[in-house]
């Protein structure tokens, strides 16, 4: 089956490198996935572009999460797991000798579907829990980063008076921020984000769209939706999957406007199947 | 299994091919009318009903949008609808103005009306190649459309010149004069309607 569809071509390919104003924060190159003997991704090559939202999009089943697990090495997490090819960042390559997997994680956070603040931290303790687990100490700066971060995502006025309320008695909407603090914390470069609004409703939705929208000033930011009128409203770039190939990647005005592949113009048009 | 926005779609599509059958007739009659020294009477109400149907096309197409959020093919399909849609309308406005020309100018039997009538001939040929074209979404016949324009656009501008040297009847010169330019402006809107179904089918946007 897997066969039967066509990934990007050469020339394709060749139009979808970065130009010389957008640079590349992480480039995927030949990328295959297993779990186990089971092949979830075949030969993915992808540019992420700094400072740009990337949507990864396609039906369920179609390696999206497993491609955005594997630029983090939360993939290998999974038991029996495998990858080949590389995905640098910066130009290194993660999957090299020389990077730390713990420190991977650090430079690449990741939100996911759920909000999972933990459930025993207070709201302060849950955003500087990376902090403290790499060893900083010092409260003031603690204090600091709790303000810094919970005002980045919007939270900071709503719940400044009561930082040591359990995080978990927040809202849904509330979690998820805090759950981008608490990965924001850590100064990652950039925000893995894996169907963070599929748990909300469409008022908090929305908050996390436009937080996602003005994180890109400081973070590359590539997220897997479901959504893909999220995708057309927040994303720069918009990546298709299908089948674990990456079928068409482009500028997203285009790839929803006018894509290339006519696999794309089915899924999209939800004339699938 | 059809989708929910197929309905919108397909009822669009209906909407515009009623348009593109009435504007031809409005046309046609209006023509009849200067060539065969009629009154075209009938034009009137067609051209209210073709501006009655542009506004339902632009407010069922406004339905679309807000209910689906088309994209892709649907996408360009409703924005080449708002397009195509203005562009039967507009057929049957300067069907009407020609008709209003010949109510001002009344009888015209006398005059030569050879010039005006070839270039109907194209300018009905054209409307004829942009509603099929948009029918069969046939690009290849879209894309025959605008050197017929240029045809029509050569003829209005040697009318103009022949106007501006002629010493002969100005009420012949001047009726004449001013169908030709509705007619000129109807193959404007012929190619604008070619250049729409070109990018309903290929997402190519019409060069400035």
């Amino acid at each position: 089956m897997l066969e039967s569809v066509t990934s990007l071509d050469v020339e394709e390919r060749q139009r979808l490198e970065p130009h010389d104003a957008l640079e590349t924060k992480m480039e995927v190159v030949g990328l295959d996935a297993w779990y186990s003997t089971k092949q979830a991704l075949v030969d993915v090559n992808l540019n992420v572009r700094s400072n740009k939202v990337t949507a990864i999009i396609g039906p369920s089943g179609c390696g999206k999460s497993t491609l955005i697990r594997c630029l983090n090495r939360m993939h290998e997490l999974v038991p029996g797991s495998r990858v080949t090819g590389s995905v640098l960042l910066d130009g290194k390559n993660i999957y090299g000798s020389d990077l730390d997997a713990v420190d991977v994680r650090r430079r690449v956070g990741m939100v996911f579907q759920k909000p999972n603040p933990f459930p025993n931290m207070s709201i302060a303790d849950n955003v500087t829990a990376g902090l403290k687990l790499a060893g900083v100490k010092d409260e003031s700066s603690m204090k600091e980063v709790e303000r810094r971060t919970l005002e980045r995502v919007g939270l900071w006025d709503e719940v400044k008076d009561d930082l040591k309320r359990s995080g978990a008695s927040l809202s849904g909407g509330q979690q998820q921020r805090l759950c981008i603090a608490r990965a924001l914390a850590i100064e990652p470069e950039v925000l893995l984000m894996d169907e963070p609004c599929s748990a909300l409703d469409p008022t908090a939705t929305a908050k996390i769209e436009q937080l996602i929208t003005s994180l890109k000033q400081t973070y590359t930011v590539v997220i897997v939706t479901h959504n893909m009128q999220q995708a057309a409203r927040i994303a720069d770039y918009t990546a298709f999957m299908y089948l674990g190939k990456l079928i068409e990647y482009d500028e997203t005005t285009t790839l929803f406007e006018n894509p290339r592949q006519e696999l794309t113009e089915r899924y999209i048009t939800g004339k699938f199947g | 299994m059809a989708r929910l926005m197929d309905m919108g779609l397909n009822q669009l599509n209906t909407m515009l091919l009623d348009m593109s059958s009435l504007s031809q007739t409005a046309v046609a009659a209006s023509i009849d009318a200067y060539s065969k020294g009629g009154r075209g009477s009938e034009v009137r109400k067609m051209a209210e009903r073709l501006q009655a149907l542009h506004r339902q096309v632009s407010d069922l197409s406004m339905e679309v949008i807000a209910r689906y959020q088309p994209v892709a093919s649907d996408l360009r399909f409703i924005k080449a609808c708002f397009e195509i849609s203005y562009g039967f309308f507009r057929y049957g406005r300067y069907a009407l103005d020609i008709v209003e020309v010949l109510e001002i100018f009344g009888d015209l039997a006398k005059c030569d009306r050879s010039a005006v009538v070839d270039t109907a001939k194209v300018t009905q040929e054209m409307i004829r190649m942009s509603a099929d074209a948009f029918a069969r979404r046939d690009v290849n016949l879209a894309r025959k459309i605008p050197a017929m324009d240029d045809t029509v656009d050569e003829s209005y501008r040697n009318n103009l010149m022949k106007v501006m040297n002629a010493k002969g009847n100005l009420k012949c010169s001047l009726s004449g004069t001013l169908i030709l330019r509705y007619l000129e402006r109807i193959a404007d809107h012929a190619t604008y309607i070619g250049e729409s179904v070109d990018y309903i089918v290929t997402g190519i946007e019409p060069t400035a």
